[in-house]
C-alpha cells in the first residue's frame, strides 16, 4: 500500500492511499480541495518508531500476560490471545492517539501494511514445506477459480441491481473476490475507477476484514473444522492479505500455511481478473472520453499486463518454501533448525508491523460518505463467500493431510 | 475536470505498487539469506 502517497492528499482517506498518485509520476491535472501535507522523513522516521515500539509491545504482552495472569480468571484466556489480537488492538488504539494529537496522517508513510506483510509472507514461505504447497496447489487453484467466479458475478449482479455504477461495481466485485485492497487498486487501474469509489472501498475491505480475522477461526473451531479445511476457508473468504494472515495466525500455524497458500493463489489470479476487466470495460463499458480511448486493452500485450499485476512476493514465497525443502533434506537438522528457527522470529515480527499498521492505517471517514448501497453489496456478498467458500473447503481440503 | 471526477490512472499506482512489491519480496528473500548464513540468530532477534 502506498502509504508514502497518501499524506500528499488530506482529503483522502487512509485506506485509499494505494490510488495516490506515485512519486515521480505525472500530478494530477485538477487542483486539490485541501492543502497538502507532505510526508517529510522526520515524520516518517516517527511513525515507523510508533510501529515498531507498538509491535515490541505485542511480543511482550504475548510473553508476559499468560504469565502475569496464570492461577487468575483471566489466565486461560490469556494462554489463547494469539499476537495478532495484540497487534490489531494496539494498531487500533494508536490510531485513536494519533488522530487525537493530529499526527497521524503526517506519520501515514510508516503504516505499510501491504510492505510488511509481503516480507513476512515470503519468510512464511521458509517454514512451508514445498510438497505441502505442490499437494495444496491443485485445490486451492480449482478454490480460488470458483470462489472468484462465484463471488464476483453474485456482486456484480447484486451491486447492478441496486443501480451502482459500472465501475464502482468492478472495484466491489473485484475487491470481495480476490485480494481486497490490492485487488481493488488494480481494478481501479483497469476500469479508471474515480478515486472515491477506490477510497470507499478500500476502506469496506478493511471493515469487514477486522472482525473475521476473530470470527473466523471461533467459527472454524465451533463448527470442529480439520486445519486444512480451517485454512482453506479463512483464505478463501477474507478479503486482504494481511488479514488472511492474522486470521491464520489465530487459527493455528497449520491453517496459517494452508490459508496462506490459498491466498497466494488469489494473489497470482489478480492479474488475469485485471486483464478480463480491461477487456471488458474496452469493449463495453468505457466512456467515450479521449483519456478512456487512450487506456484501451490493445495498448499492451496481454501477458504483459498479467505480469504487471501478478504480485512479485509470491515468487519469493516460493523460492523461500523450496529452498528450506531442498535444504532440509541436504542439512542436518541441529544445522538448519536453529536458521530456520531466527527466519520464523523474523516473520512473526514482519507480520506483527502489518497487523500494527491494520490498526494504524485505518480511516472510517469514507465509509460514512460512501452510502448504504455499497455497504449493503459488502454484507450480501461476504455472505455468499463465507457459504460457497465453506462448502469449497469442505470439499477441496476435506482429505488434506499434513 | 472536478477533482472527485479525476478518474484513477493505472500506472499512476502501478509504478509505485510494483516497486514496493519487487522491494518485499528482496528484502524477505535476503532477510532469510541472513538467517541461513547464520548472521541473524534467534539470539539477536528480540
Amino acid at each position: 500500500m502506498s502509504a508514502a502517497d497518501r499524506t500528499a492528499d488530506e482529503t483522502v482517506p487512509a485506506a485509499a492511499a494505494p490510488a495516490a498518485p506515485a512519486p515521480g509520476s505525472p500530478a494530477p491535472p485538477a487542483p486539490e480541495p485541501a492543502p497538502p501535507t507532505k510526508a517529510s522523513p522526520a515524520w516518517t522516521l516517527a511513525g515507523l518508531a510508533v510501529v515498531v515500539l507498538l509491535a515490541w509491545l505485542v511480543s511482550v504482552l504475548t510473553d508476559q500476560v499468560p504469565e502475569l495472569t496464570a492461577g487468575t480468571w483471566f489466565g486461560n484466556i490469556a494462554e489463547s490471545i494469539e499476537y495478532p489480537v495484540y497487534a490489531i488492538a494496539l494498531g487500533f488504539a494508536g490510531n485513536t492517539v494519533l488522530s487525537a494529537t493530529g499526527v497521524r496522517r503526517r506519520m501515514a508513510a510508516a503504516f505499510r501494511t501491504e510492505f510488511f506483510i509481503k516480507i513476512g509472507l515470503v519468510l512464511l514461505g521458509a517454514t512451508v514445506n514445498f510438497a505441502i504447497v505442490v499437494r495444496a496447489a491443485g485445490p486451492a487453484v480449482l478454490q480460488a477459480v470458483l470462489l472468484i467466479t462465484v463471488v464476483f458475478l453474485f456482486t456484480w449482479w447484486f451491486a447492478g441491481l441496486l443501480g451502482l455504477d459500472d465501475k464502482l461495481r468492478a472495484l466491489l466485485a473485484t475487491a470481495l473476490s480476490i485480494c481486497g485492497v490490492s485487488a481493488a487498486v488494480a481494478a481501479a487501474g483497469a476500469v479508471e475507477a474515480k478515486k472515491e469509489q477506490l477510497a470507499y472501498t478500500a476502506t469496506l475491505v478493511i471493515v469487514f476484514a477486522v472482525p473475521s480475522i476473530f470470527l473466523l477461526p471461533w467459527l472454524a473451531n465451533l463448527m470442529g473444522l480439520s486445519p486444512a479445511v480451517t485454512g482453506a476457508w479463512i483464505g478463501g473468504n477474507i478479503d486482504t492479505t494481511a488479514a488472511v494472515t492474522a486470521a491464520g495466525a489465530v487459527a493455528g500455524e497449520q491453517p496459517l500455511q494452508i490459508a496462506s497458500i490459498v491466498k497466494v493463489t488469489q494473489n497470482a489470479l489478480l492479474g488475469v481478473v485485471a486483464v478480463l476487466l480491461s477487456l471488458y470495460f474496452s469493449l463495453r463499458v468505457a466512456s467515450s472520453a479521449p483519456a478512456e480511448q487512450g487506456r484501451r486493452f490493445g495498448d499492451r500485450s496481454t501477458l504483459a499486463v498479467i505480469w504487471s499485476r501478478f504480485p512479485k512476493f509470491v515468487l519469493g514465497f516460493l523460492l523461500a518454501s523450496v529452498v528450506a525443502t531442498v535444504l532440509a533434506e541436504s542439512l542436518p537438522e541441529a544445522v538448519l533448525e536453529p536458521r530456520l528457527d531466527a527466519a520464523k522470529e523474523l516473520q512473526t515480527w514482519a507480520l506483527t508491523l502489518a497487523f500494527v499498521a491494520i490498526g494504524l492505517e485505518f480511516n472510517a471517514s469514507s465509509v460514512r460518505e460512501a452510502g448504504w448501497k455499497p455497504i449493503l453489496v459488502f454484507a450480501a456478498a461476504t455472505l455468499v463467500n463465507l457459504v460457497v467458500g465453506l462448502g469449497l473447503a469442505v470439499l477441496l481440503f476435506r482429505g488434506f493431510t499434513f | 475536470m472536478e477533482h472527485s471526477e479525476r478518474p484513477e490512472y493505472p500506472d499512476d499506482h502501478k509504478r509505485f505498487s510494483l516497486n514496493e512489491d519487487w522491494a518485499a519480496t528482496i528484502v524477505g528473500l535476503v532477510l532469510f539469506l541472513a538467517c541461513l548464513l547464520g548472521l541473524l540468530t534467534p539470539e539477536l532477534i528480540p
